[in-house]
């Protein structure tokens, strides 16, 4: 996707949730709003952004009862709309810059997406938290603070991949703008994933890998996700879950985001270029406004209200214990006392409820599913399993991050000279770009003279009327589905 | 003949009626009685059990091992007989006259002559034939060694060369080609010769280790304490030390003698014996045998020690029941009447490798080896992968090991036994496979399998050494590429044994069995012979193995005489092929299994571990039993992950089979389409295309890959089912264009009149 940022004035972007079946009484509008952000905005101008919305909504749906509204294009702003879940809808509202901003809107929606699968992973559906609480007190403790880690999670990568040629990121450090990074900063398409190429030997040493950690759980069905740096090395589970796992534990899990946030602000000033991360949009934050709006403190979820609210995109709370395990306090504050509960995720493919285990070793980063038992003692089962990963799986473990390493060409192996790409099988959902630290050597001028090619259609099939370079078509899984991003340096 | 049936069991309390036992003797035996038989003598150079009467010796072949085989005579002038050797050509006999003279007969024309020592101080020993290019017999006498060659015009030995030493006793065996020398006071410090077609080797000198029972006795090893062995064409000397109460071995290399550890005896009487390179270690007084398996570093046992089996016999019979053989009167002397007294008697003479010589009812014995049985037991005793190993190094009853194997395979698949424990038993299959592909002996089995399928009833008694060998030069042709398979199978034998460490001198041991010298001194007459007895007759003869024919070298025509025994072949490998693997272990057990696929799943993976790592081809059915496990149970993503990885390797059957599990599933049926394409099978993906609808791409790619197979009406039928008259258009003018003549067709006609209805339709 190619995002063209531009730095822009301070209410440069909204974002709001609301729910169309709630606030229809005359004076009950506030009820609509789940989310909104700035948060500061007053309350008028909330309802004013959510109203038009509504209205836009309402009118396009005489026409087109299943899909709506997607898109306003207003002379100054873009409105994009996503229909979360029935109903529910999320709002982003972009200013347009005179000179810079080409939005690509599918990409916008894209974001919205993420967030929200990231948030039905975590916390179930929206309606359900509402239906739970009809005053809805207990989804806006939820949305909020996770809404707000989403936008700092994603300004802090962005900043880690900014050049600091750029001074223009440190702005965002101090001011309150949210900014959506440009393919200058990095060339990513939301929902897909990032993966690593791997030799047929490697492959199978991983599938053996991959079979002996599923015979860890006993006889419960569980799945496993493994990555090599940020990269996906193999997964059993659904595509929708894959990707919103691998968005995660890119952002919370791999070794890089392990490591402590101090050293990742060296990583910033030395200007080496962080992962080939996900990008959202940038959010600059101040400390001081929303989060004492409403009420939460930032470190526990104890504030006014009673909600225990999770916060699993909080960053710097996953740290690797000494058996290798990642360890974090998160969702200790769901079981109340407990130091460390283990973290629980929900499957979309299934709607199961899952223990969530991860185990690092080196670059690798083993993710395990494992179904939260209906019988009592769900805690015990995730140490046995851990202890049979321990017990079975570390040799083979170290075998394969051999391999792995062995075959991993480094940060820019992907790089393909003269070019910066970004191609995206939209079948698997697997994209692959040049790697960040190359995007930023574009100029200016070769980034604002692009054209975005696009590819086929999704569903059919063409050949590819281009040729790859050899890398490339090395690189890309299938050659035929492909959408493509193709800038060509003088 | 069921096994069970026999009431033989030896009085050994340790099994009741019917129990376990890994080794047995098969019921009826070669009986070699000859009425005025002065004695009997084996003669391991030709594998022949020899029995001279006054003026005649009678000869049994033993190799391949018959009871029914009937003794062929030559005459013989009267006179003492001290050993008796034929000449590895079969055509001079040498009889041992007395410790000075030893006397040869031309077979042919009868002619004789004699040789004798020349100084008074010496006598001989024994004598042995060789194939050595140097010279043809040996005579082993107090003093040394004398090399004679044999002219045949002349008709007369002349010394090639002598070797001085001194000389107590000495041990010879055939498949060695290696003869060890004692001497000393202790007769413990041993000289070796190897005499093999590549020429004479000496080893060094080496002292064996003998216990003492009190300070100061020195006691004396005696030749019967000494066996020469040959196991995986190593040679190896186990030694008894009846003070210490060990079986120590030794392992020869071109230049080294190594101590190789000791094994326990647990009786003061043993004997050695060697089926199928499994080590049989007699305990004669408890009557029990012993297994090992002395492949790997391991000194342990295979199994627990168990009893003799005598198979095939009835409880009741006496000789009625032998009847083909007249000769036997006295049967119910031994054989038949006292079970107890058979087996592990006092006449019992074990002639290494694998022969029992009942020298008191002139009966010849063949030990086999019950693989069923053995690995049973040893699976009760010890892991799975090292009884598959063990069967994978079994070669007489290769084609019974391999059906193990795979029972075996299949039995723990279905029990769910632990993965890692399965990848194991995978790997030593695929390895195995691996390389007997390198070293041939696979396909050769093969071929010979089915060129000879006449001997199968052979193929049931475990028939020694030489079978395997033949079998394997079975596939090739006759005698003149004897060596050449030879060689190939020696190479074989000189890899696995670099296992063991520096072997140097893969040539000069190439033995598969050994005999023993004090093996068959038993004469009717007593000979006085000081040591005499040991020596000659002992050497008991094995079936040359293939290591022996290179050793033959070129010269090996000696051997023909084996030759066409040779040729009956059989299964020479137990190696499993990834095909075989396919069909009898994962495509049955797939049919048996219920339920969640993902342990089968882990299994082909672990398969195909081995397998990449070996470098040896899968069959695509395989891959195609993994897609559609995969596929059974919604598992696309990581059947995509396969497909990508090339885990699964593409081939048309994979394609296919994706694009029919991929009915289901979007993205797996692409996977398949694009596999089609990259195999360049264009005809079909131009069919599947259209069969998907995409009838312009598909008409697109014909026309780029000129693909003109698939018959236009298919695309037509698709355009006209999409009901858009200019697609229809398009597609007609396509092949209007580009088919010449296809105007006047019927095709044309009917689908041009379609769209004309068509386009009034909707111009109306």
């Amino acid at each position: 996707m190619g995002l063209s940022s531009a730095s822009t004035a301070t209410e440069a972007i909204k974002l709001c949730i609301f729910d169309l079946r709630r606030g229809q009484q005359e004076g009950q509008e506030l009820d609509k709003i789940l989310f909104f952000f700035p948060a500061d905005l007053p309350f008028s101008t909330q309802l004013s952004v959510i109203g038009l919305s509504e209205g836009l909504i309402t009118f396009t749906r005489i026409f087109s009862p299943e899909a709506a509204c997607e898109l306003i294009e207003a002379e100054r702003h873009s409105h994009v709309f996503y229909e979360a879940e029935p109903d529910i809808w999320m709002v982003m509202i972009v200013e347009k810059n005179e000179s810079e901003a080409i939005w690509r809107i599918a990409a916008l929606q894209k974001v919205l997406k993420e967030v929200h699968s990231l948030f039905l992973m975590f916390h179930g559906s929206i309606r359900a938290l509402l239906e739970k609480e009809p005053a809805g007190g207990l989804i806006r403790a939820h949305l909020h603070p996770f809404m707000m880690d989403y936008l700092r999670v994603t300004k802090f990568s962005a900043c880690q991949k900014w050049s600091p040629l750029d001074n223009c990121c440190w702005d965002f450090l101090f001011g309150k703008k949210l900014l959506l990074p440009s393919f200058r900063d990095c060339l990513k398409e939301c929902g897909t994933v990032q993966m690593l190429n791997v030799s047929r030997e490697a492959a199978i040493e991983v599938q053996s890998l991959v079979r002996l950690l599923e015979s860890c759980a006993g006889s419960s069905p569980c799945y496993s996700l493994i990555l090599f740096q940020d990269l996906l090395v193999s997964t059993t589970l659904s595509p929708v879950d894959t990707i919103n796992l691998f968005t995660y534990a890119v952002l919370r899990l791999t070794p890089r985001t392990i490591s402590s946030g101090v050293s990742s602000w060296s990583y910033l000033r030395k200007g080496s270029t962080g992962s080939s991360v996900t990008a959202g949009y940038t959010l600059a934050h101040s400390a001081s406004v929303p989060d004492q709006y409403y009420c939460l403190p930032d470190t526990s979820p104890s504030g006014d209200n009673n909600y225990h609210v999770v916060r699993p995109l909080k960053r710097d709370r996953w740290s690797k214990a000494k058996d290798g395990f990642l360890v974090t306090d998160i969702w200790s504050a769901e079981a109340g006392s407990s130091t460390s509960a283990t973290p629980t995720i929900w499957l979309q493919q299934t709607e199961e409820r899952m223990y969530l285990c991860a185990y690092q070793f080196r670059s690798l980063t083993l993710i395990l599913v494992v179904p939260v038992a209906s019988i009592l003692n769900g805690e015990q089962l995730v140490s046995l399993v851990k202890q049979q990963v321990l017990e079975n799986a570390s040799l083979k473990m170290l075998k394969v991050e051999e391999k792995l390493s062995k075959g991993w060409g480094g940060e820019n192996a992907y790089h393909v000279s003269g070019y910066r790409y970004l191609l995206v099988d939209v079948d698997r959902n697997v994209s692959r770009a040049s790697p960040p630290g190359k995007v930023t050597t574009l100029t200016k001028d070769q980034v604002l003279r692009t054209v975005i090619v696009k590819g086929p259609k999704v569903g059919r099939l063409f050949p590819l009327q281009f040729s790859i370079p050899k890398v490339v078509s090395l690189a890309c899984t299938t050659t035929a589905n492909v959408n493509e991003v193709w800038h060509k340096k003088f | 003949m069921s096994g069970k049936a026999s009431s033989s069991q030896s009085s050994v309390g340790l099994s009741g009626p019917g129990g376990l036992s890994h080794v047995y003797i098969q019921y009826p035996p070669l009986q070699c009685e000859i009425s005025g038989s002065r004695g009997l003598f084996y003669d391991d150079g030709n594998k022949l059990l020899l029995s001279p009467t006054l003026d005649q010796v009678f000869s049994w072949k033993t190799m391949p091992f018959s009871p029914l085989v009937a003794p062929t005579s030559d005459t013989i002038s009267e006179g003492p007989i001290l050993s008796i050797r034929y000449s590895l050509d079969a055509k001079l006999i040498a009889i041992q006259r007395s410790n000075r003279e030893i006397q040869f007969w031309h077979r042919e024309t009868g002619e004789t002559f004699s040789q004798s020592c020349r100084s008074e101080s010496e006598s001989i020993l024994g004598f042995f034939w060789t194939d050595c290019p140097l010279c043809d017999i040996v005579f082993v006498k107090t003093s040394g060694l004398d090399l004679f060659a044999y002219n045949s015009e002349s008709k007369s030995l002349h010394l090639v060369e002598t070797r001085k030493l001194n000389v107590c006793w000495y041990a010879y065996t055939h498949e060695s080609r290696l003869v060890l020398l004692a001497s000393g006071m202790q007769c413990k410090t041993f000289n070796g010769f190897q005499l093999s077609s590549a020429g004479i080797i000496r080893l060094p000198r080496f002292e064996m280790a003998m216990a003492k029972p009190e300070a100061n006795s020195k006691p004396v090893l005696a030749a019967e304490d000494i066996y020469i062995i040959t196991v995986y064409g190593r040679i190896y000397c186990l030694q008894v030390d009846r003070v210490a109460m060990l079986l120590h071995s030794y392992r020869f290399y071109r230049d080294a003698v190594v101590q190789q550890g000791s094994l326990p005896i647990y009786s003061s009487r043993i004997a050695v014996s060697v089926v199928d390179n499994v080590l049989l270690v007699h305990q004669v007084d408890a009557k029990v045998i012993i297994l090992y398996d002395i492949f790997a570093d391991s000194r342990a046992p295979i199994s627990a020690p168990l009893p003799l089996l005598l198979r095939g016999l009835r409880r009741f019979n006496s000789s009625a029941s032998r009847s083909g053989r007249e000769d036997i009167e006295s049967s119910e002397a031994n054989v038949v009447s006292g079970n107890e007294t058979i087996t592990y008697g006092d006449e019992w003479i074990f002639l290494v490798p694998d022969l029992i010589c009942d020298v008191a009812s002139k009966c010849l014995w063949k030990i086999h080896l019950d693989l069923e049985a053995s690995s049973a037991i040893a699976a009760s005793s010890s892991e799975m992968p090292s009884v598959l190993e063990f069967l994978q190094r079994r070669k007489l009853e290769a084609n019974k090991a391999k059906q193990l194997c795979l029972a075996i395979v299949r039995t723990i698949i279905l029990e769910h036994r632990p993965v890692p424990m399965v990848a194991r038993a995978m790997d030593i299959l695929v390895t195995n496979y691996s390389h007997s592909i390198k070293t041939g002996s696979y396909l050769k089995g093969i071929k010979s399998e089915k060129t000879s399928p006449s001997t199968v009833p052979h193929v049931s008694s475990p028939s020694a050494v030489a079978e395997v060998t033949a079998s394997r030069v079975g596939a090739l042709e006759k005698s003149v590429q004897h060596e050449f398979a030879a060689g190939v199978d020696s190479e074989l034998f000189n890899r696995s044994s670099t296992l063991l460490s520096s072997d140097s001198e893969d040539n000069a041991i190439s033995e598969p069995q050994k005999t023993n010298s004090s093996d068959i001194h038993f004469f009717y007459g007593k000979v006085d012979g000081e040591n005499l007895m040991g020596a000659e007759t002992s050497s008991t003869d094995v079936q040359p193995t293939s290591l022996q024919h290179q050793l033959l070298g070129p010269s090996n025509n000696a051997l023909n005489a084996n030759a066409p025994e040779q040729q009956e072949a059989q299964l020479t490998s137990p190696a499993i092929s990834p095909d075989q693997m396919y069909s009898f272990i994962f495509a049955p057990i797939e049919e048996e299994m219920v339920g969640d696929p993902s342990y089968l799943v882990a299994i082909i993976i672990e398969f195909l571990h081995s397998a990449n790592s070996e470098k040896v081809k899968v069959h695509p059915n395989l891959y195609v039993l993994t897609i559609q496990l995969l596929a059974r149970y919604e598992r696309y993503a990581e059947l995509g992950l396969y497909v990508i990885n090339k885990i699964v390797e593409p081939s048309k059957e994979v394609a296919l089979q994706l694009l029919e599990s991929g009915r289901q599933n979007i993205q797996t049926r692409k996977l398949g389409l694009d596999m089609l394409r990259q195999l360049s099978l264009h005809h079909d993906y131009v069919l599947f295309l259209v069969q998907d609808g995409y009838y312009l791409e598909a008409l697109r790619y014909a026309r780029k890959y000129k693909v003109n197979t698939v018959r236009p009406s298919l695309f037509l039928e698709a355009a006209f089912a999409s009901n858009d008259s200019q697609h229809l258009a398009a597609v007609l003018r396509f092949f209007s264009d580009f088919i010449p003549g296809f105007q006047s067709t019927s095709d044309h006609n009917t689908y041009y009149r379609i769209l004309n209805e068509m386009n009034s339709s909707i111009a109306a």
